[in-house]
């Protein structure tokens, strides 16, 4: 009898621990399932986190307009992020896009100055960043040049024409139907250019997952030389992402003067360093060949909740720059710890 | 077990973040009478506007009223500063002091306080303004208070008269004027050019660049001024830290002593290398005193007092005999 009940613990207990077993490892590929959409699941954590200790030290961080004004500070950056993502993602990356970004705002500043409506200005500006982006892709893809290099080139280029068309002076003063885009509230609350973000993010993670575009992306990032043997075509694909990083670029400079009313040649400097940092933090390997753009939504939020937070409190912009620089050494090291390979 | 790490360390972020928010602390004054000063400077990364926060933090003190110092990490993030304005807007203070990097970058914003009604004061004068209406020039929506600054074409003017002073009536002189697109660096350069054209025309102006307050800018521009010009015979910029940058140039081309270099704002670092010899003189701003005056002027707004619409801060040309004399009474407030 004893023998007898000794047997059924023991079953029991095995059946049990097989249970836990399994259900933990459910867990595990659920985790990964659901992180291939939204990158790092720490940062989403975190962000929450961080939503909650924000939210007990400052009462105005919850309120409507604050949250209304976080979104419509990080849709630049989220923007230009979202195009930064297509190109690491590629195993590339672009330094060009904070000149860019003042480039096209500069350009299609002097055309509206000089009467064009407001829809022309915008379709003049997206053209300048996509010729940007195609200069790029091309250097890169048929020119056989380092990204690093090639962007760095454009870099230069386009914050030297942009101050030398401006004259080094800010360019203001544009029609309504233009500044519609950076000051229009949607129901009198939502920001117009918070909208553009959140509809390009989600532009681009349908592209990435659900188009055969975004699918060579993260081949040619995987392993470019697989990709090329399978017939994939590796240049026109360069051309087009590096073309979607400028034209995103250049949406992002509108954006910016439309929201300021005035085009500065000395706009977005060292934005290209924020939206690398925000998808880092987002969860895409620098490496390539795997991200998702709705963790590079989750960073992008996570720096401006950071950002507004410490604005809030008052904190200097020093400790901001510190909190950032930890967070996405942070995130990377969180990898480690994991045992997540974002690396070959 | 991996995941109790993930967990203990997405604690750890949140344990850091609480506790630099509690240090927050560094920047404001803790009083017993609770008027609110937001003061939103452009960056805290010149000793010009560390000079003005401590001299805002000061006054705030002896008078008794809360100041917060908000600034963003270096000159040229426009849009940064805007969020930040935007952000501090949102805890309704009682009176904002505004340093906009450009003229118009925080007009949004501004637009935004107006309609708060709270009332705006103008520091260091980058905003242009109309005198007639009391507003920013061509925004009638956006009224300001007082325009607290020096008068940067005199700052200019006042460097003129040394430069001509210590190299004559002919020669070549280069200037270097701030970041693109500001109008405390152009006025400066302007006064300078102008006060030469009219006392001395026989000095050739080259110039002027954008030296963008960047002091390693302003050592590149001038090495190369000096390549194509060795018989330059002085340099203006329009701060100091471009002025030190262009010190070096001038000593590293072996030109030490002999060309006369002259800045602006009156630096702990510029006044040092005033007494080595290394820089001839520097027009003195005195941020310390705005923002003395810049506190006074807010508590007077809020008593229902008027307070004038341009308020001029002093300037003092500094030389080696000036500062080793030591008598002169604007003296005190130079940090």
């Amino acid at each position: 009898m004893n023998k007898m009940f000794n047997t059924n613990k023991i079953k029991s207990l095995r059946l049990s621990s097989t249970a836990i077993i399994a259900s933990i490892r459910r867990i595990k590929q659920r985790t990964r399932d659901l992180e291939r959409y939204v990158g790092r699941l720490e940062t989403l954590l975190a962000l929450i986190l961080l939503v909650v200790v924000i939210s007990l030290l400052t009462p105005v961080f919850l309120t409507l307009q604050n949250q209304m004004n976080v979104l419509l500070h990080v849709s630049v950056i989220g923007i230009v992020a979202v195009g930064m993502t297509f190109v690491i993602i590629m195993a590339g990356i672009d330094l060009s896009v904070g000149s860019v970004l003042a480039l096209a705002s500069v350009i299609a500043a002097s055309f509206l100055k000089l009467g064009v409506p407001g829809v022309v200005g915008i379709l003049i500006g997206l053209g300048v960043g996509a010729l940007c982006g195609l200069f790029n892709g091309l250097v890169i893809a048929k020119g056989k040049t380092p990204p690093f290099v090639a962007t760095l080139g454009m870099m230069g280029i386009a914050r030297g024409l942009a101050l030398v068309i401006a004259e080094g002076r800010s360019i203001y003063g544009f029609p309504r139907d233009f500044l519609v885009l950076g000051q229009a509230r949607i129901g009198g609350q939502l920001p117009l250019p918070a909208l553009v973000f959140l509809l390009v993010a989600a532009l681009g993670h349908f592209l990435l997952f659900h188009t055969r575009l975004g699918q060579y992306t993260l081949t040619i990032g995987d392993n470019e030389q697989a990709a090329r043997v399978t017939g994939i075509p590796i240049d026109r694909i360069k051309l087009t992402v590096y073309m979607i990083s400028g034209t995103l670029a250049a949406l992002g400079g509108l954006i910016f003067a439309s929201r300021l009313n005035a085009a500065e040649p000395t706009a977005g400097i060292g934005y290209e360093l924020d939206a690398i940092a925000a998808v880092v933090i987002g969860g895409t390997s620098l490496f390539g060949g795997q991200g998702s753009i709705l963790g590079t939504l989750i960073g992008v939020l996570l720096v401006g909740v950071l950002r507004n937070g410490l604005n809030l409190l008052a904190v200097s912009p020093y400790y901001q720059q510190v909190a950032i620089g930890l967070a996405l050494i942070g995130a990377v090291l969180l990898d480690r710890f994991r045992g997540v390979r974002r690396e070959r | 077990m991996l995941h109790r790490n993930n967990l203990l360390k997405v604690v750890v972020i949140g344990v850091v973040v609480g506790i630099l928010a509690l240090a927050s602390g560094v920047n404001s004054v803790a009083a017993e009478q609770h008027i609110r000063i937001t003061a939103v400077l452009k960056t805290l990364a010149n000793p010009f506007w560390v000079a003005m926060a401590s001299g805002l933090l000061e006054e705030a003190i002896n008078q008794g009223v809360v100041v917060e110092i908000l600034a963003v990490p270096t000159e040229e993030e426009v849009e940064a500063q805007l969020n930040l304005c935007e952000t501090s807007v949102l805890r309704k203070p009682d009176v904002m002091l505004v340093s906009p990097i450009t003229s118009r970058n925080l007009l949004p914003c501004l637009r935004e306080v107006a309609r708060q009604g709270i009332p705006i004061v103008d520091l260091d004068g980058n905003l242009p303004l109309d005198f007639a209406k009391g507003t920013v020039l061509g925004e009638e929506d956006i009224p300001i208070k007082s325009q607290i600054a020096s008068n940067n074409t005199q700052a200019g003017e006042i460097a003129a008269d040394y430069m001509i002073q210590q190299i004559g009536t002919t020669g070549k002189v280069l200037v270097i004027q701030g970041l693109s697109g500001n109008i405390t660096g152009m006025q400066r350069a302007e006064g300078f050019i102008n006060r030469l054209k009219a006392k001395a025309p026989g000095i050739q102006v080259i110039g002027p660049f954008a030296g963008d307050w960047d002091r390693l800018k302003a050592a590149t521009i001038t090495a190369d001024v000096l390549t194509a010009h060795p018989d330059l015979r002085g340099i203006y910029c329009a701060n100091d830290t471009m002025a030190l940058g262009a010190v070096e140039a001038v000593i590293a081309a072996g030109k030490g002593g002999q060309v006369v270099v002259i800045g602006t704002d009156g630096i702990k670092d510029a006044r040092d290398a005033i007494m080595e010899g290394r820089l001839s003189a520097t027009v003195a701003q005195l941020p310390y005193l705005m923002g003395v005056m810049a506190v006074q002027t807010a508590v007077k707004i809020m008593r229902g007092e008027a307070v004038p619409l341009r308020q001029d801060v002093p300037l003092l040309l500094l030389t080696k005999q000036v500062l080793e004399a030591g008598v002169d009474p604007l003296l005190k407030y130079i940090r």
